[in-house]
């Protein structure tokens, strides 16, 4: 197909014995909105890592664009045009905002370090920096450019961490649990601005989150994961009435007061009917690689 | 936001650099030559040249490396060979017949061949050695400055490096003096042109720092994931902080040797890269300001101000207890230690002169707000 | 061929018990807090002073050996209380700062106090003594150090493997944070880590300058760096590896000493090639080649051993 812009194929995954992604195979459309969900510990961040590099899968192949990308070291993966966001953020704490969105458009530059060092890519670095201030004003983070990046509020540096993964000019735009930590209203707008984001540059986004909601009202498709394993997919309307997903999020008869106290999700979250698996999947202790 | 605010900082540190140049050009003139001030100042240029090398790595990158010594050797060394006048070579290189080596290149042209030839070697170690973690790569490239200790003093290479025996008689800082027909000085520029040469050095580092790549470097010490993920290539970029770094170590160690005079391969031990580590953190890791005074305020204090505790002093009868020989590098210890312990964060923390400037001129408009 | 080379072994043998003793606090240390503590040879180094300076005013030698062990235990407390702890929860290259501070710190005192003077180690009766075997001439310290380092090591590991704060060094090298959480001591875990440690190099220090009977600010810093290296070798963390490591080592620096002679013996080579100036640099060719090989060392991954 012309218009597919990610293609997943047998992906798997082994630590040890232990099989974090089991033969999972997708595909993404370009200008599609696709989101895996599954309970924690399901595997999600592992594939994410496996897209972007961090992991070389122990089986499978993906490709972008109908190059096969499998293996290849995380930052030759952004330069082809898949750019991430992090679970737990991971902004550059030494500097302000602008800065770190700037330091994310260095792979795009022509110039070598002489070159640079020297300012002979003054032409260069003034439409870099430009660029940057156009991005921070579309995003909505022109007014605390000069603020360091870590002394944002978390819902800001979300957003950041998103501006700073636009900044590589991505085709792809993975997001790790976006709104984790957010609040309801927070998360909305949060999904708007995604659709926003998505339409203007041209994006195709691929997401985890457990925020049932968000992923329900802006995912086109949905694939579902559980133990590794796809158990369903399909538009948010099937994938919310197949009984596998149902049994998986609810599991059997587990009961709820096993919620971790002061779990910051329990908080954070209004927790709609959906967003109740996550949580007691939780007290299965099993642990996704962060 | 404040574009204009920040111009103006840096023109007034630029200001303030430049009478600094003038103000030692002057004192050169007017001042004997044999003043404990220009020591210093030499000195003190040639460590500040090391130590902001040394802050690429340790401060802006967030390599630890202890390899600095070793790539100051190499400079050093490369720069003596070179310079060396070809009628002296026979005095010299007297156990190895006059050496191989029988040509001499301008001073300058050998700094720069030594700067080249370490960041060559650094090229060639990074490439091991760059893939390791934080402390093993400190003690590999600690290491390395062993190892290229003892092969530069191996008999077997004496025709170049004259062995163990010391390089001499190549040109000094003295040298940079312009002289009467009749041998007395007319202009001085032997402390103004080490502070030159390490200003343009420093400069250029400078300049990189603030540079697209510099940006990389410090996302790569803040976090190499996301650094990675963002597609900063990290074996590329560690590679060329590293060979930079040596690249002015080198440089640096040329003009060492250019300060002391003679060069031996046995006196560039593991102490002097601790030496130069400590003058880093006393200064500020990540901060190329912090390095500089450091570097001043170090070589003064061990060289100049604290000499007195070297010796027996006497306050009218009473014989102040503790001081004899030695006595200067302990209080040093001390003082080093309360940095380490409890001022982590140095003189300048991160901070550069212009964040300074820009602070007393905040203060000054918070004043006249009011 | 063999008469060449023995002597060389036998001072390689015993150089590398010396080493061994000095290796295993590098190993305790590094398996506990992940830190590099670059004072472990300057510690060693002050060991032989105090033992000069007792002597010298008159303390009796067999009273004088354990008072140094003590001492140099308790030195070895007194920095991490100091030096160290503070920095527990800062970034690593912190502490590793610190360690080369302390380092420095040590050998400007032992400046100071000694006048920069090579001092001569006290002659220790029967160590001291020269014994032949199997036609080498050499110090009974020689035959005493292999000997005494096993015994030492079996002990140490025994200690480690059988009694309740073994245990609990052994759980927290594993798992810092979850050993604290699980209620062990962490900071009595340390302390005994860094006094067993700096006992043995206390150990080690009298076996080494009996050989070598000259002690100076600089002495601690090489062997201490060999050491380390052995340590590195071996695979950090490991107690047996660093023993290993540290035979090797030691074997290896002494061969390389004799190497022109026994080349030319061998006639390999027809005159001097000065080789014996890579003794020490040998040491850290090998230290970058296992690390660039096989950064765990030659027994990282048994985890098993790590304290």
């Amino acid at each position: 197909m012309s218009d597919n812009v990610l293609h997943i194929e047998h992906l798997t995954m082994r630590f040890g014995g232990v099989v974090a992604v089991n033969d999972l195979s997708m595909d993404i459309n370009r200008g599609e909105i696709v989101a895996l969900i599954g309970p924690n510990g399901a595997g999600k961040t592992t594939a994410f890592n496996m897209v972007t590099g961090v992991y070389t899968p122990t089986e499978g192949h993906i490709s972008l664009m109908g190059q096969e990308i499998t293996g290849r070291r995380p930052d030759e993966i952004t330069k082809l045009g898949i750019a991430r966001t992090f679970q737990n953020i991971r902004l550059f704490s030494s500097m302000t905002v602008f800065e770190n969105v700037l330091t994310a458009r260095h792979l795009r530059r022509t110039s070598n370090f002489l070159t640079a060092t020297f300012r002979l890519n003054a032409a260069e670095e003034k439409k870099m920096r430009q660029e940057t201030e156009a991005l921070l004003k579309e995003v909505g983070l022109y007014e605390l450019k000069d603020e360091m990046a870590t002394s944002l509020p978390y819902g800001k540096q979300r957003l950041l961490e998103i501006a700073r993964a636009l900044s590589t000019q991505p085709k792809v735009l993975l997001l790790d649990e976006p709104a984790a930590g957010m609040n309801p209203q927070e998360t909305e707008e949060l999904g708007a601005f995604i659709k926003q984001i998505k339409d203007q540059f041209d994006l195709t986004v691929f997401l985890i989150e457990h925020h049932m909601n968000l992923v329900m009202g802006i995912s086109d498709r949905i694939y579902v994961i559980d133990f590794g394993k796809q158990i369903a997919q399909g538009t948010p309307a099937e994938v919310q009435n197949d009984p596998a997903v149902i049994a998986a999020y609810l599991g059997v008869d587990e009961d709820e007061s096993g919620l971790p106290v002061g779990d910051p999700r329990a908080s954070a979250q209004a927790a709609p009917p959906e967003a109740r698996g996550p949580q007691n999947a939780e007290t299965r202790g099993a642990k996704g690689v962060q | 936001m404040n574009k204009k605010k920040i111009d103006s900082a840096t023109i007034i540190s630029a200001v303030i650099v430049l009478a600094l140049y003038a103000a030692v050009f002057i004192a050169e003139q007017l001042i004997p030559a044999t003043s404990m001030l220009f020591t210093v100042i030499k000195k003190g240029a040639t460590y500040a040249l090391v130590a902001v090398s040394m802050n690429l790595l340790n401060g802006f990158t967030g390599i630890f490396s202890l390899g600095q010594a070793g790539f100051m050797l190499i400079g050093a060394y490369v720069y003596g060979i070179f310079t060396i006048p070809v009628a002296s070579r026979m005095d010299v290189y007297q156990y190895y017949n006059g050496g191989l080596v029988q040509f001499t290149l301008p001073v300058f042209a050998a700094m720069l061949l030594a700067g080249l030839a370490a960041a060559f070697f650094a090229f060639l170690i990074g490439l091991p050695v760059l893939r390791l973690k934080s402390d093993y790569l400190a003690i590999a490239t600690l290491g390395f400055a062993e190892i290229i200790r003892a092969l530069f003093q191996w008999d077997k290479l004496g025709p170049v490096t004259n062995g163990s025996n010391m390089l001499r008689l190549f040109p000094s800082f003295n040298d940079f003096n312009i002289k009467n027909a009749d041998g007395t000085v007319a202009v001085y520029f032997s402390t103004l042109v080490p502070m030159l040469i390490a200003g343009v050095c420093i400069g250029v580092i400078i300049l990189l720092i603030n540079s697209t790549f510099g940006r990389a470097l410090r996302a790569m010490k803040d976090d190499e994931i996301a650094a990675e993920a963002m597609g900063i290539r990290l074996a590329s970029h560690k590679r060329l902080a590293f060979c930079i770094s040596s690249f002015f170590a080198g440089v640096g160690g040329a003009m060492l040797a250019m300060y002391q005079t003679t060069v031996q391969a046995k006196s560039f031990t593991t102490a002097m890269t601790y030496e130069i580590l400590l003058i880093v953190v006393i200064g500020g890791i990540g901060s190329v300001t912090g390095s500089c005074l450091s570097s001043f305020l170090f070589v003064a204090a061990s060289e100049w101000w604290l000499r007195f505790l070297d010796q027996k002093q006497m306050i009218g009868d009473f014989e102040v207890p503790l001081l004899r020989n030695g006595f200067r590098l302990v209080v040093f210890s001390i003082i080093i230690m309360i940095v380490v312990l409890f001022f982590r964060q140095g003189i300048m923390g991160t901070k550069e002169l212009p964040d300074l400037i820009r602070g007393l001129q905040g203060k000054n408009k918070g004043g006249a707000d009011k | 061929m063999w008469n060449t080379v023995f002597p060389y072994l036998l001072s390689g043998i015993s150089v590398g018990g010396q080493y061994a003793l000095i290796a295993i606090g590098y190993t305790m240390v590094y398996g506990i807090l992940r830190l590099i503590n670059f004072a472990h040879g300057d510690v060693f180094m002050v060991a032989g002073i105090i033992m000069v300076y007792m002597a010298a005013s008159g303390v009796p030698l067999w009273l004088c050996i354990p008072l140094v062990l003590i001492l140099t235990a308790v030195i070895g407390f007194v920095i991490e209380r100091v030096a160290y702890k503070p920095l527990r929860t800062a970034p690593r290259m912190s502490a590793m700062i610190s360690a080369i501070g302390v380092s420095y710190t040590l050998q400007n005192l032992v400046l100071y106090v000694t006048g920069g003077l090579n001092q001569i180690y006290p002659t220790i009766p029967w160590i001291s003594d020269s014994v032949t075997i199997l036609g080498a001439t050499t110090k009974m310290v020689t035959v005493v150090t292999p000997i005494l380092t096993l015994i030492l090591v079996v002990a140490l590991v025994q200690l480690i493997n059988h009694t309740k704060i073994g245990m609990a060094m052994r759980a927290v090298s594993r798992d810092f944070e979850t050993s604290q959480l699980m209620g062990i001591k962490i900071n009595r875990v340390i302390s005994t880590t860094f006094v067993i440690g700096t006992f043995l190099a206390g150990v080690a220090s009298v076996l080494y300058f009996t050989n070598y009977t000259t002690v100076i600010q600089t002495s601690g810093a090489m062997p201490g760096l060999k050491a380390f290296v052995a340590a590195v070798f071996g695979g950090i963390g490991s107690i047996p590896g660093a023993v290993v490591g540290a035979f090797i080592i030691g074997i290896a620096e002494n061969i390389i000493k004799g190497l022109d002679i026994i080349l030319f013996k061998a006639g390999v080579i027809s005159g001097p090639m000065g080789l014996a100036t890579f003794s020490d640099a040998f040491t850290f060719a090998l230290l970058i080649i296992i690390l660039a090989v096989k950064p765990t060392g030659l027994f990282g991954e048994k985890i098993t051993d790590k304290v």
